[in-house]
């Protein structure tokens, strides 16, 4: 299964994105949790705010499908 | 007549003073040289107070100088180009304050003409000051004074014509209220280090702005094919979708699980009934629409209402994360409804929701321990989670009623009266109330707060991602990265834009330094930008020495529950730090500043920064700091980048 994860800021860097500036393609074995994937790619879930999936927050318990994109916000930094 | 700039672009050209006790109000040609060395803003600010405020001088007196600055860039084609800046002797600290409110103000001032409104004296009698371009007018504001502010600018707003811009205090700042805000746009505010009390004092009710003209730019092509640029490039910013869905209150679950969000006056981080208030609930059960500053995309504010039992329904601009921390699980409330309803009423009150929420924490935090009771109440209790509680414990304190006096001055004020041990969880530093981050298990956030120059407030540093990057048990190495970003993040307060686009999306200082330069005509990079920043930096942390007359080591603590408590619950139970760590930091903060072991500027960093007066004043009342043994810094403040990058 293919699933794409977007950020931005600090995020982006941690999650070294290939497909374009702020996207990577993640290829998994089966289905997996948001938190199972970031996992995954080592990418430590403290620093994720946010899980945005089609315009809804979800949390890292989410089994995304194929081909879908989530998008990771880190914190406010500060206001 | 409003004077034309000649030669710096991005200026109106005109600035105000006006004599509140005469009633006298002058148009002076902008000093261009002020702009261009302070970057205007809180920069112009800092400079104007301490070259004309008498060091002795009653922040609620007459002396004292009421300042509102538009920056450079405000009202230009900038990513929100739209904050405008109060400033004055706080109430609070009794040192500089300014702060800064975004909507549509700022760029009104501009386009009617004016960079600058520098307002000295008491007024007679209530009294609003009324520009409509080139018509400039202290107008009768009894009328006005006493209401409440959410409830003044419509009635202000029909009287006057619903294009002027309108900017009101409430009775908080009428009747003194050191923690009192100015409000504009139905929930902006200026909520910082009491600005609304000096309008107050002032006798001021009211600014109303309506500004017809424009702003002349040193370069409009160069500058229109940057920022479009910019536009283009952060409209597909991943940030930007969720950004306009939840503002800043979905960060409430985010501090929660990482053991940051104040609960119960800062007794704890973590809020047992979270889902209750974070962004998720606001959007759920308050929001109605989105709504934004001038020249802004992003659109991060939220009209919401609240709806409680046997309370009338009632409409606001927010929570915002800081009024969700502290008037939500700081106040132990599980409820959007209730943070949204006691936000409502501290914005028409006109107190800041920051300040005002601490205060009633700490006076909960007393009735929990028994340090005030039912009979100091006027037979009400004062228990976390109530909005009953809250609302009446408010009205006491802005009608300064009974044990309300007290708690007028702020938590500092209050412990001081009260005694008995309660100065150890008066969770502020300088006289100002933390921000909505608990800082035992985030080092830099702590010392963030203790050395930010206007008492505690989070948006001259946050550093709660790179206290996780850098390990959170660890002190050491945080200062270079708290004075960086005390250098950088007060550029957008001189500036006035809003700093979101910098920290949420993205844009590079360089490219809002060139973008400053397209609109100013100006040739400055990055570096000359850190430096001015410092500059202001140091100048404001020698005027609160020559006012209040220690070593500035004195200053920097927090309340002792910092070092003294453990978090005691939640995923950071057990964390905190001790008193050498915190001694440590600072040790390392003031050698990173090139200042001394006390805390005191040295000679040698003041006159690399151009600030030899400064030191002859600190001097005179022995406050210099001693020469560093190895002499200052090449830099002051690291650009951080952490390990991950």
């Amino acid at each position: 299964m293919i699933v794409f994860l977007r950020a931005g800021g600090q995020l982006r860097a941690m999650l070294r994105p290939d497909v374009d500036h702020y996207t990577r393609k993640v290829e998994i074995d089966g289905e997996k949790t948001v938190g199972e994937i970031l996992n995954y790619i080592s990418l430590d879930t403290a620093h994720v705010a946010l899980i945005h999936v089609d315009g809804r927050m979800k949390d890292l318990s989410y089994r995304p499908s194929d081909g879908q994109t989530i998008t990771l916000q880190p914190p406010v930094s500060g206001g | 007549m409003a004077y034309g700039s000649a030669s710096s672009r991005g200026l109106a050209g005109t600035t105000l003073r006006i004599n509140l006790t005469t009633g006298e109000i002058r148009k002076y040609p902008t000093d261009e040289k002020l702009m261009r060395e302070w970057f205007g803003g809180r920069g112009a600010i800092a400079k104007i107070l301490y070259d004309e405020v008498p060091r002795d001088a009653d922040p609620l007196g007459p002396e004292n100088l009421f300042i509102i600055s538009a920056g450079v860039m405000s009202g230009c084609f900038i990513p929100a180009g739209a904050k405008i800046g109060f400033g004055s002797i706080s109430p609070l600290t009794n040192g500089h304050g300014d702060s800064n409110m975004g909507g549509h103000l700022g760029p009104a001032l501009k386009f009617a003409g004016y960079d600058m409104v520098i307002m000295s004296g008491i007024s007679p009698k209530p009294s609003y000051l009324f520009i409509d371009d080139d018509k400039v007018e202290l107008r009768d504001a009894s009328r006005y004074w006493g209401m409440g502010s959410l409830e003044c600018e419509p009635v202000m707003k029909k009287d006057l014509g619903e294009d002027f811009e309108i900017a009101t205090i409430g009775p908080a700042g009428e009747n003194g209220i050191r923690f009192s805000c100015i409000t504009h746009d139905f929930g902006r505010q200026a909520g910082r280090t009491g600005q609304g009390a000096v309008m107050g004092s002032k006798k001021l009710k009211a600014i109303a702005v309506r500004g017809t003209g424009g702003i002349k730019v040193h370069d409009l092509d160069k500058l229109t094919e940057h920022v479009t640029a910019i536009i283009k490039r952060t409209q597909t910013h991943p940030n930007m979708a969720p950004w306009q869905k939840y503002g800043t209150a979905f960060f409430i679950d985010w501090s929660n699980t990482n053991a940051v969000l104040p609960t119960r006056n800062f007794q704890t981080t973590y809020c047992e009934d979270i889902a209750g208030i974070d962004g998720e609930a606001l959007v759920e059960k308050c929001l109605i629409t989105h709504k934004a500053c001038f020249g802004c995309w992003m659109n991060c504010g939220k009209y919401t209402k609240a709806v409680l039992p046997g309370k009338q329904t009632v409409y606001l601009e927010g929570p915002e994360y800081e009024t969700g921390a502290l008037c939500g699980s700081n106040l132990g409330m599980t409820d959007i409804n209730q943070v949204a309803y006691l936000n409502w009423l501290m914005d028409n009150v006109g107190m800041d929701t920051m300040s005002g929420g601490g205060v009633v924490a700490f006076a909960m935090e007393c009735f929990q321990r028994g340090l005030i009771t039912t009979d100091d109440l006027e037979g009400h209790t004062l228990n976390w989670g109530s909005v009953e509680d809250a609302e009446h414990f408010i009205d006491m304190v802005v009608h300064r009623r009974g044990i309300g006096e007290y708690f007028s001055g702020g938590t500092k004020r209050a412990a001081e009266k009260i005694g008995r041990g309660s100065e150890r969880f008066a969770m502020q530093v300088k006289g100002q109330e933390m921000s909505g981050y608990d800082g035992r298990y985030a080092p830099g956030m702590l010392l963030s707060y203790m050395t930010c120059d206007i008492g505690a407030h989070h948006n001259r540093s946050w550093t709660i991602t790179v206290d996780m990057a850098e390990g959170r048990e660890k002190v050491e190495g945080r200062a270079k990265v708290v004075i960086y970003l005390q250098h950088i993040r007060p550029l957008f307060d001189c500036w006035c834009i809003c700093r979101l686009f910098w920290g949420e999306l993205d844009i590079e200082p360089e490219e809002i330094v060139e973008a400053l330069n397209y609109i100013t005509g100006w040739d400055i990079d990055t570096a000359e930008a850190f430096k001015t920043s410092e500059k202001i930096w140091n100048l404001v942390r020698c005027h609160y020495l020559e006012r209040n007359r220690a070593n500035g080591r004195t200053f920097d603590y927090p309340p002792a529950r910092s070092w003294e408590d453990k978090i005691p619950s939640g995923p950071g139970a057990g964390k905190g730090l001790t008193k050498e760590q915190i001694e440590l930091m600072l040790d390392e903060y003031y050698a990173g500043r090139g200042w001394d072991n006390d805390g005191n500027p040295s000679r040698e960093v003041l006159h690399d920064l151009a600030l030899d007066f400064a030191a002859d004043n600190v001097e005179k009342i022995g406050l210099l700091g001693k020469p560093l043994p190895n002499g200052i810094p090449a830099v002051r403040g690291e650009r951080y980048k952490p390990k991950a990058f």
